[in-house]
C-alpha cells in the first residue's frame, strides 16, 4: 500500500527516456490513421444527446474533448467506439468513411480506448491481462513464450510494469500506465482516454500526460482525451473541443483559448460559483477526534495504519490524497461500514462506535460518495430515503412502534423544495433520480436536524457545475453554522476550493498537514506520492 | 389498489396460468387429458366442502413455513430451513407435552406452542447467528440444518424417545387425546390455520407498518446504507432468522399437536420446502402470503384425485410446483417492461433518466 | 434393539479393520458424485455465477441414466444422456440468470424444486425393474478375503473423475477459454470492455457443469448406490456449493475434498455395518455436520474467501 505511487520508484522525466519507436504486436510502424466524426447524432428516446458534432484527428495531435457532466462526451466516443450505434453521421479513417459496430471492430481500425473505471482483472496478472485483451489468443496459451514477448514490448516502452504481477496488487497510478500499455500492446494508434488523471498525482499525471504527448508528436500516436480539467487541456493538449448540451460549443487550437473562454463554452455563459463565502470564525472545540485508526481490507490486508485526526467546531479539514491509499475505508470506518482493527474515535468528547443511538445523540452525519450505491436504498422511494435518520422518532412514529408515513412523505416534501430535488414525486424510487439529485436528497437528509459533525466524501463527483455548486455552498454554510466538517477528495481543486486545513493521506497514513494559508500544489502533490 | 401492486398482481396471475398451460402441456405428453387435470385439480381443491377443508388444513403449515423465509428474506436472507425448523419445532412440542403430563389440556397447547416456537427460532436463529457474525451463507446453512434436523428425528424417534409399541413406523409416545390441538367450530380444521393467519397479519405489521419493518427494509435493501444509518445489522438479521424459524416451528408444533399426537417421520411433510415457493410468489410480502397459501394448499390437495382419476404417479403436484417455481422467477424480469404500470408523471421522466444510463459502462 | 442392524456394506468378516477399509472404500464410492458435481460447480462458480439447482440436476441425471440404462443395455449411454439432461437444466439455469432482475441463487432453489419434481414424475416406472450397471475395476484381486475385494472395487468414473480434475485445472490456467471464463467471473465490466459476451460465457460454463452434475447422478443411480429411487441423492448437489468454498475454487483441492466428503459419509453406514445399533442415525448427520463446520472454519463476516471469483455473491 504504501509503494502507492509510482511504477518504477522516481517519475521519470519524459524527455530523458531513450525513445524506442513502438513495435505493435501486428503490423509495422506507420504513423496512426487520420480519424474524423462527422455529424454524430444520438437520442435516447425523447432526450438528444448528441447532435450534429463533428471533430478530426489528424496524425500525432493531442485533442482534448471538453464538457460538463451529461455534455455528450462519453456518448461521443462509445459512438465512435462501436459501444452503440450513432442515430445519424460517420466515422472516417484516412478519409474513408467505416463501420464500427463493436468494440473489435474499433480494434480492427486501430483505436483504443482507455476507461475511466478501469477495465483491467483484480485476480489476474499483468500478463494474463495483457494476452487477454488480444483477439488472437491462442487456444493453448504457452505462457513462457507470451512472457518473452511481454518483455520485449516492455523494452520499448516508457514505462514498464512487472508482467509477473498480479493487477490488484499495483497502485492506482501503475494501474492507469497498464491500460495505457494494454492499448499500445494490442497495436492502437489512435488512443480514447476517459478523464485518465483521475487517480493520479499531479505529477504522475504530468508524467503520464508528458510521454503520452511526447509519443503523439513523435508520429506515434494520436490521443483523444476526455477531461474536465483545464489545466491539463492548456498544458498538453494541441486541439480541444468543448461540447454543451450535445452539440459543439467551440473547437479549435488550444493556444488561441484562455481558460476563462472555455468555461463559458463549457456553461454557455457565467459559470456557476458557490455563493456562500468562507466567514471568519473563531475556532471552537474538538468535535471529532480520530485516534490512531486501524483496518483492514476485505482481503485482510491493513489499510489504515494509524490515522489521527481532529475536527473543530467551525473548520472543514480537507484529507487529500490519490484514491485507494486509504480514503474509502477511513470513511466506512467513521460510518461504521466497516470494523475497527485498533483506535478509537471520539465524538464531542465521548466514544464513539456510530450506532444509531451515538450517531443521533452526536449528531454526526455523513454524505459518502456513490451516494446511491452507499447511502440509499434504490428501490426505496424518496420519501423514506429521506426518513432514514429519523424514522424511528416522533413525529415520524405512532405509539413509538409504527412509522407514519404520512409524515415522512410531508418531511421529504419540504426536502424536495428546499434543496432544489428534481422528483417526480416522493414516492418516485430512489433509483429513478439522477445522480445530482440522489446526491441533494442525500444531503437533504444528512443536513436535517442540525447536525453538529458532517463527515463527505467526494460530494461532487460526476456532478455538473450547477450541483457542484449548490453542494458546495451548502457545506460552507454549515461550516459557518458552527459545524466541524471533515472533507475526503480526490479533487485537489475541491481541496483547495474548501478547506481551512488539509492533511494528506498516502499508504494509509496522514503524511502532512498544513493550514490552508499556507497549502501549495506541489508540496501537497510530493506527499500525495509519498515522497515526503 | 396503486400501479405498481396491479403490476405484481398481474405478472403474478401471467406467470400462474404461463406455468399451468405448461403444467398442462406435460401431463398431455405423459398421456393424461389435461382439461380433466385441471378440472381434478379444481375439484380436489375447492369443488367440494371436504376438499376445501383439506385445502386450508394444508394452507396453514404453508402460511408459517412460507414466513420462515419471507421475513429474514426482508433482511436480505435468503432462508431454506423451513423444513427443519419445521422438524425441531415439532420435536421440541413433542417432548414438551410428553413432560406436561397431568397438566390441563391449554396449558399443554401453550407451553408446546412456545416451545415449537423456541426450538425452531433457535434453529434458523443459529444460522442468522453464523451469517451475521461468521460471514456464513444461510441458504446452504439452512438446508444442511434441514438435512441435520432430519437425523435428529429419525434418532430420537427411533432411539432415546422410542415408543416400544410403535412396531413398522417408530414414533415417540403419543399425547393424550385431550391435549391435541382442537378443531375449529364449525369447522373440521384445526386451529393451526388460525395460527397462520394470525401470524402473517402479525407479520405483516410487524415488517411492513413498524420501527423495525423499517430499519429491515433499509437494510436488506442496502446493507451499507443499513450500517449508516446505526442499524444493528447483525442483531436483526438474527431476530428476523429467529422469527422466521419461529412461525415455521410452530407449523412443526401443530402438525404433532393437531395431526399426529407424536412425532415420527411423518413429520417431515415437505411445507417447509413448498412454502420458500409460497414466499417467492407472495414476494415476501406476509399477507400476500395467505392467499397464495391457500392456492398452494389446494394444489396439494388435488393431489389424491389426480391420482386416482388420472392415475398420475404422486410427483404430479411436484412438477407442478417446480414449473411455477421457475416460471414466477423468471417473470420477475417483466417488473418495470409496461409502462401502463408506471405513474404517470414518472413516464416521461424515465425516458429522459434512461438516457444518461448508457454513460455508464 | 440388535434387530435394527442394516448393513450396508457386508465388512463384518474381518472384524474392525472393516470401518477404515469401508471408510476408505466409500472416500472413493460415495467421493465420487461429489468430485463431479464440485468440478461442475467449480466450472459454474469460476464465471462469476452459483447453481444451487445442481442437487435437482443430479437427481434429473441419475433418474434419466437409469432409465436409459434399462431400455438400451448400456451403462455408459446412460451416462452420456444423463450428462446432457444436466447440460438441459444447465442452460436453463444459465438462460433464465440472463434475463434481467433474475437472481441466481432463487433460480438455483426452483431447479432444485423441478428438477426432482420430474425425476420423481418420469422416474416412477424405473423404480422397481433393474438397469445395467456401471462396470467395476476390481483392484482387490490380489486379495482372497471377499471383503477386501468388495470393498477395492473401483468405478471406471472415479478414474475419470481423477484425470478430470487436473485437466479443469489445466483449462483454467493455460487456455483461451479458461481466461476468457475467469475474466468473466472475475469482472464482467473488463469482460464485456474486450468485447466477450458475459451472459454467454456464464450460460456455457454453467452448461458444463450442469453436464457434470448430470454424469455424478448417473453414478448414483448406475454404481453406488446403484439403483434409483427417490430417497436417492442426500444434498450432495447443495454440499458441493460449499466443498466448493472449501477447495477455494481449485478443481485438484476439489478432489481431495470429495474424497473426504466421501469418507465422512461413509462413517455412519460403516459403523452401522460392524455392529454399532445405536446412534447410527446421528452419524449419517455427519457430512453436513462436517460442511457446516467448515463452512464455519472458512467464511468471515468481513473479509472475501482467499480463491473466491470476485463476480461471485454466494459465498459473500
Amino acid at each position: 500500500m504504501s509503494a502507492a505511487i509510482s511504477t518504477n520508484g522516481a517519475p521519470r522525466d519524459a524527455d530523458s527516456v531513450p525513445r524506442v519507436p513502438i513495435v505493435p504486436v501486428k503490423g509495422p510502424p506507420r504513423a496512426p490513421p487520420q480519424l474524423a466524426a462527422e455529424g454524430i447524432a444520438k437520442s435516447f428516446g425523447s432526450l438528444v444527446v448528441l447532435e450534429d458534432v463533428s471533430l478530426t484527428l489528424p496524425p500525432g495531435t493531442f485533442h482534448a474533448l471538453l464538457g460538463e457532466n451529461g455534455a455528450g462526451k462519453s456518448t461521443l466516443v462509445k459512438c465512435i467506439m462501436g459501444y452503440q450505434p450513432a442515430d445519424a453521421g460517420r466515422i472516417l479513417i484516412d478519409g474513408a468513411p467505416v463501420k464500427i459496430e463493436s468494440t473489435r471492430a474499433a480494434q480492427a481500425h486501430g483505436i483504443g480506448m482507455v476507461y475511466q473505471h478501469f477495465t483491467l482483472v483484480p485476480n489476474m496478472t499483468v500478463a494474463e491481462n495483457l494476452v487477454m485483451a488480444r483477439a488472437d489468443v491462442p487456444l493453448v496459451i504457452d505462457w513462457n513464450k507470451e512472457r518473452e514477448g511481454l518483455r520485449a514490448f516492455m523494452a520499448g516502452m516508457p514505462f514498464q510494469i512487472d508482467p509477473s504481477r498480479v493487477v490488484r496488487s499495483l497502485a492506482a497510478g501503475e494501474r492507469q500506465k497498464l491500460e495505457i500499455l494494454k492499448q499500445l500492446y494490442l497495436g492502437n494508434r489512435i488512443l480514447i482516454l476517459d478523464e485518465p488523471t483521475s487517480v493520479l498525482t499531479p505529477s504522475e499525471a504530468d508524467e503520464v500526460l508528458g510521454m503520452l504527448r511526447a509519443m503523439a508528436h513523435a508520429r506515434e500516436i494520436s490521443i483523444l482525451m476526455i477531461t474536465h480539467k483545464f489545466r491539463e487541456v492548456t498544458s498538453f493538449a494541441d486541439e480541444v473541443t468543448v461540447l454543451r448540451r450535445g452539440r459543439v460549443a467551440g473547437q479549435g487550437l488550444v493556444k488561441d483559448l484562455t481558460t476563462a473562454d472555455m468555461a463559458s463554452m463549457m456553461v454557455g455563459g457565467e459559470v456557476p460559483r458557490a455563493s456562500s463565502s468562507r466567514a471568519e470564525l473563531e475556532l471552537g472545540d474538538v468535535r471529532l477526534s480520530l485516534h490512531d485508526i486501524r483496518a483492514v481490507d476485505d482481503r485482510g490486508i491493513g489499510v489504515l495504519d494509524g490515522i489521527s485526526l481532529q475536527v473543530k467546531a467551525g473548520e472543514i479539514v480537507g484529507i487529500a490524497g490519490v484514491s485507494g491509499n486509504g480514503q474509502d475505508e477511513l470513511l466506512e470506518v467513521i460510518a461504521g461500514q466497516r470494523e475497527l482493527a485498533g483506535g478509537e474515535m471520539r465524538v464531542n468528547g465521548v466514544r464513539y462506535t456510530a450506532t444509531r443511538e451515538e450517531t443521533r445523540t452526536a449528531k454526526m452525519r455523513c454524505l459518502p460518495e456513490e451516494p446511491l450505491r452507499n447511502a440509499c436504498v434504490s428501490n426505496m422511494s424518496v420519501s423514506e430515503n429521506i426518513g432514514f435518520r429519523g424514522y424511528d422518532r416522533p413525529p415520524f412514529t405512532l405509539w413509538g412502534w409504527l412509522v407514519r408515513r404520512d409524515a415522512l412523505r410531508r418531511h421529504a416534501a419540504e426536502c424536495v423544495s428546499a434543496f432544489k430535488i428534481k422528483t417526480p414525486s416522493v414516492d418516485t424510487a430512489m433509483a429513478r433520480l439522477s445522480g445530482g439529485n440522489v446526491q441533494r436528497s442525500v444531503l437533504a437528509r444528512e443536513l436535517q436536524g442540525e447536525p453538529r459533525v458532517l463527515v463527505v466524501a467526494n460530494p461532487c463527483f460526476g456532478l455538473d457545475f450547477a450541483a457542484v455548486a449548490f453542494i458546495r455552498t451548502r457545506l460552507l454554510e454549515a461550516r459557518n453554522s458552527g459545524v466541524a466538517v471533515l472533507l475526503i477528495s480526490a479533487d485537489l481543486d475541491e481541496i483547495f476550493a474548501l478547506s481551512d486545513r488539509i492533511l494528506v493521506i498516502s499508504g494509509g497514513r496522514m503524511v502532512y498537514e498544513t493550514p490552508i494559508a499556507s497549502a501549495e500544489v506541489a508540496t501537497i502533490g510530493k506527499h500525495m506520492a509519498g515522497h515526503g | 389498489m396503486n400501479r405498481a401492486a396491479a403490476e405484481a398482481v398481474l405478472i403474478r396471475a401471467g406467470a400462474l396460468l404461463a406455468s399451468m398451460a405448461l403444467f398442462g402441456a406435460f401431463v398431455a405428453l405423459a398421456g393424461a387429458d389435461p382439461f380433466d387435470v385441471f378440472y381434478q385439480m379444481y375439484r380436489g381443491s375447492f369443488g367440494t366442502s371436504f376438499s376445501v377443508q383439506n385445502t386450508l388444513l394444508r394452507a396453514a403449515p404453508l402460511m408459517l413455513t412460507a414466513l420462515c423465509t419471507a421475513i429474514p428474506a426482508r433482511l436480505g436472507l435468503m432462508v431454506i430451513g423451513g423444513e427443519g425448523a419445521m422438524v425441531i419445532g415439532g420435536l421440541a412440542s413433542i417432548t414438551c407435552g410428553l413432560a406436561c403430563g397431568a397438566m390441563p389440556p391449554w396449558f399443554v397447547t401453550v407451553a408446546m406452542a412456545v416451545a415449537g416456537i423456541a426450538a425452531g427460532g433457535a434453529w434458523v436463529g443459529f444460522s442468522g447467528a453464523l451469517r451475521a457474525y461468521r460471514g456464513v451463507n444461510e441458504t446452504i446453512s439452512t438446508l444442511l440444518f434441514n438435512y441435520i434436523a432430519i437425523a435428529l428425528l429419525s434418532y430420537f424417534v427411533e432411539g432415546p424417545m422410542r415408543d416400544p409399541t410403535s412396531l413398522n413406523k417408530p414414533s415417540t409416545r403419543a399425547i393424550p387425546a385431550e391435549d391435541m390441538l382442537q378443531s375449529i367450530p364449525g369447522l373440521e380444521v384445526h386451529w393451526g390455520l388460525v395460527f397462520g393467519l394470525v401470524a402473517c397479519v402479525i407479520a405483516h405489521v410487524l415488517m411492513m407498518r413498524s420501527v423495525f419493518g423499517f430499519g429491515a427494509a433499509i437494510a436488506g435493501g442496502n446493507l451499507r446504507a443499513g450500517m449508516l444509518c446505526g442499524l444493528p445489522v447483525r442483531r436483526m438479521m438474527i431476530i428476523a432468522a429467529v422469527l422466521g424459524g419461529g412461525a415455521a416451528g410452530l407449523a412443526g408444533m401443530a402438525e404433532v399437536a393437531a395431526v399426529h399426537g407424536r412425532a415420527n417421520a411423518s413429520l417431515v411433510t415437505g411445507y417447509g420446502y413448498t412454502g420458500i415457493l409460497v414466499s417467492f410468489m407472495a414476494q415476501h410480502e406476509p399477507l400476500a402470503i395467505i392467499p397464495v397459501a391457500l392456492l398452494f394448499g389446494g394444489i396439494g390437495a388435488s393431489n389424491g384425485l389426480l391420482q386416482r382419476v388420472d392415475h398420475l404417479p404422486d410427483a404430479t403436484v411436484a412438477v407442478l410446483q417446480g414449473i411455477l417455481f421457475v416460471v414466477i422467477l423468471a417473470s420477475e424480469t417483466l417488473y418495470g417492461r409496461f409502462a401502463i404500470f408506471r405513474p404517470r408523471e414518472e413516464r416521461v421522466v424515465r425516458s429522459a433518466v434512461r438516457g444518461p444510463t448508457p454513460e455508464a459502462i | 434393539m440388535m434387530s435394527a442392524i442394516d448393513p450396508v456394506a457386508d465388512v463384518t468378516g474381518i472384524g474392525v479393520w472393516g470401518v477404515p477399509l469401508a471408510v476408505a472404500s466409500g472416500a472413493v464410492r460415495i467421493g465420487t458424485p461429489f468430485l463431479f458435481v464440485s468440478l461442475g460447480e467449480c466450472l459454474t462458480e469460476k464465471s462469476g455465477r452459483v447453481n444451487l439447482g445442481l442437487e435437482g440436476t443430479l437427481v434429473m441425471g441419475a433418474m434419466s441414466a437409469y432409465a436409459i440404462s434399462y431400455y438400451s443395455g448400456s451403462a455408459w449411454l446412460g451416462v452420456l444422456v444423463a450428462g446432457l439432461v444436466g447440460s438441459v437444466l444447465g442452460a436453463l439455469h444459465g438462460w433464465l440468470c440472463s434475463l434481467p432482475r433474475v437472481n441466481d441463487v432463487a433460480i438455483g432453489i426452483a431447479l432444485i424444486s423441478l428438477g426432482t419434481g420430474l425425476a420423481f414424475f418420469l422416474g416412477k416406472p424405473f423404480i422397481q425393474p433393474s438397469a445395467t450397471k456401471l462396470p467395476a475395476i476390481d483392484l482387490g484381486f490380489w486379495s482372497s478375503s471377499p471383503e477386501v475385494r468388495s470393498a477395492l472395487q473401483i468405478n471406471a468414473l472415479f478414474v475419470v473423475g481423477l484425470l478430470l480434475a487436473p485437466a479443469i485445472a489445466f483449462l483454467l490456467a493455460r487456455t483461451r477459454w479458461g481466461l476468457v471464463l475467469r475474466t468473466v467471473g472475475e469482472s464482467s465490466d473488463a469482460a464485456r470492455s474486450m468485447g466477450y459476451r458475459v451472459n454467454t460465457v456464464r450460460a456455457i460454463a454453467t452448461t458444463c457443469g450442469g453436464f457434470l452434475a448430470g454424469v455424478a447422478g448417473s453414478f448414483l443411480s448406475l454404481f453406488y448406490p446403484g439403483s434409483w429411487n427417490e430417497r436417492l441423492s442426500s444434498g450432495q448437489g447443495l454440499m458441493a456449493v460449499a466443498l466448493v468454498i472449501f477447495a477455494q475454487w481449485n478443481p485438484v483441492r476439489c478432489l481431495w475434498a470429495a474424497l473426504l466428503f466421501g469418507a465422512s459419509s461413509a462413517l455412519g453406514p460403516a459403523l452401522q455395518s460392524v455392529g454399532v445399533s445405536s446412534g447410527y442415525q446421528l452419524f449419517n448427520a455427519v457430512p453436513y455436520v462436517l460442511t457446516l463446520g467448515i463452512m464455519i472454519a472458512t467464511s468471515s463476516a468481513s473479509r472475501r474467501l482467499p480463491g473466491q471469483p470476485a463476480e461471485l455473491t454466494v459465498a459473500r
